[in-house]
């Protein structure tokens, strides 16, 4: 099989800690959290607490660009690319953008236009809705803009796996590079269903956390004891990947080897997780890449904050890392800038390649409470330095049983 | 405010258009209209006047002119007035 290698020359966020990746990086180690309350004015007031990005649409699009025909995923996923592509310096040629495409991952897709579409039907006027709604929802729409806004003539594929969307197009996208489909790639995804219907929605699952009552920003508590759900998120996350031998002839920054791609499924339950199937993605990543488990210097975790989820995926790290599992740094930063869902992959493995391109594992915040159940390094409370860093694997595990491994080695 | 006026005001909101641009003989494709426009441009026409274009009626639209729009809108205008029309 054609096997090529893969660097990643671009990072783009749009994220609740903010957009650069350096300040991103630099709130996560000091366990700066994103969370906040939110309230849902309706027929009956709700408030739940989240992590929002603070996002401003005009600052990101000219007036000419007509964005209401764009939902919020879409613009948050359009400005996550631009930035990718700035931080890529690439200079896309006509040949280049035929061999070059976009993979993208979505849990909800346009959660904003369908909420408003149903609520225009129901509430105001059940004859009318607005012209272009099936452009804005279908749920190829923000690659698909990201493709016409470059030029890109190679694949264009989406990926919807709830919470290992983007961690599958990031894996996919490495594949098509890997195999000699494509050239280059823009891949991530991106989540924004912070809306009132979509909370009710999660809140009927009994998997929020509720409000840390003395502090609301602290209500996301992976691997600790007192941990009660997951506090949701949105943003985007995108990078750029390209084969390796072009982006070294161009003397491209690459920020990390993309190194390996494990994907599996648990086949036994749509929510209840598997030890073995998060296992054998983290092992199939390991074995892509060639890497062995002592290789691995830190993990960025799924760590929901969801009782289940976080001792599941702690005895999953210690079928695949043995003894060796007591000795990596394992965090969850979701405890800071929430869950992104469809999103979050992306977010994550952006993360660890900062932690590659730092030197420093951030930690998981609001961990103060051991659980005997939950007994790794979860690096609680503030980062840590590390200037051995070699390879960093992130993991995303999702309703559905999809499971998604990428794994990254140090440029 | 006549319904020529009414159209004339929407496509100078709805695209920025120059008012003067927007004459009786004007295509929509002369003043620069992708497909998708005209479809929002319809939905608007329905706002304002309160009508439906039929799903059907849509073909060709793209070579109408401003005048040929005005036109239909008055037609359908005045079939929604009346009651043989049966309503929606």
């Amino acid at each position: 099989m054609n096997s090529r290698r893969v660097a990643v020359t671009g990072l783009g966020l749009v994220s609740p800690l903010g957009d650069e990746p350096g300040d991103v990086f630099s709130r996560l180690m000091n366990g700066q959290s994103a969370v906040r309350e939110i309230s849902f004015d309706g027929p009956k007031r709700h408030t739940n607490v989240a992590a929002c990005a603070p996002f401003d649409a005009t600052r990101h699009f000219p007036p000419q660009q007509r964005i209401e025909h764009l939902d919020r995923v879409t613009l948050l996923a359009l400005a996550a690319a631009a930035a990718a592509v700035a931080d890529s310096a690439i200079e896309l040629d006509d040949d280049l953008k035929r061999r070059s495409g976009v993979s993208f991952g979505t849990g909800m897709g346009a959660a904003n236009a369908l909420e408003e579409t149903f609520a225009q039907l129901l509430l105001r006027d059940p004859d009318r809705v607005k012209p272009l709604t099936v452009l804005k929802v279908m749920n190829n729409a923000s690659a698909s803009h990201i493709a016409i806004r470059y030029g890109l003539g190679g694949p264009d594929l989406t990926y919807s796996c709830a919470c290992s969307s983007s961690a599958c197009s990031i894996g996919e996208a490495y594949r098509q590079i890997r195999h000699g489909y494509a050239d280059l790639m823009i891949a991530g995804g991106a989540e924004a269903e912070l809306t009132s219907g979509f909370f009710k929605a999660w809140e009927a699952m009994h998997i929020l956390a509720p409000r840390d009552g003395a502090n609301p920003a602290a209500s996301c508590k992976p691997f600790a004891k007192n941990r009660n759900g997951l506090v949701l998120g949105e943003g985007a996350a995108m990078v750029v990947l390209e084969e390796w031998e072009a982006a070294v002839r161009r003397g491209a920054r690459i920020h990390a080897e993309m190194a390996g791609y494990g994907s599996s499924n648990d086949h036994q339950h749509i929510t209840k997780p598997s030890v073995d199937g998060q296992a054998r993605a983290m092992k199939l990543a390991l074995a892509d890449g060639g890497l062995s488990p002592d290789e691995i210097d830190y993990v960025n975790a799924h760590g929901t904050g969801t009782i289940l989820n976080d001792v599941t995926e702690t005895m999953a790290i210690k079928q695949v890392f043995g003894d060796r599992a007591y000795r990596i740094p394992v965090s969850s930063t979701k405890s800071m800038h929430g869950h992104l869902l469809g999103g979050a992959g992306a977010l994550e493995f952006v993360i660890a390649l900062l932690a590659l391109r730092h030197r420093g594992v951030p930690p998981t915040a609001n961990l103060e409470l051991r659980d005997p159940e939950c007994d790794l390094d979860y690096v609680p409370g503030q980062g840590r330095a590390a200037p051995d860093i070699r390879c960093v694997m992130s993991n995303s595990f999702a309703f559905g049983g999809t499971n998604a491994v990428l794994v990254a080695r140090r440029a | 405010m006549t319904t020529f006026d009414k159209v004339q005001t929407i496509f100078v909101k709805k695209y920025d258009l120059p008012a003067e641009r927007i004459v009786p003989e004007a295509t929509l494709e002369s003043l620069g209209l992708d497909s998708l426009d005209l479809i929002e441009l319809l939905f608007e026409v329905e706002e304002e006047f309160n009508i439906r274009v039929p799903q059907e009626g849509v073909a060709g639209v793209r070579s109408a002119t401003v005048q040929q729009i005005v036109d239909s809108v008055d037609k359908l205008v005045a079939e929604e007035g009346m009651p043989a029309a049966g309503g929606r």
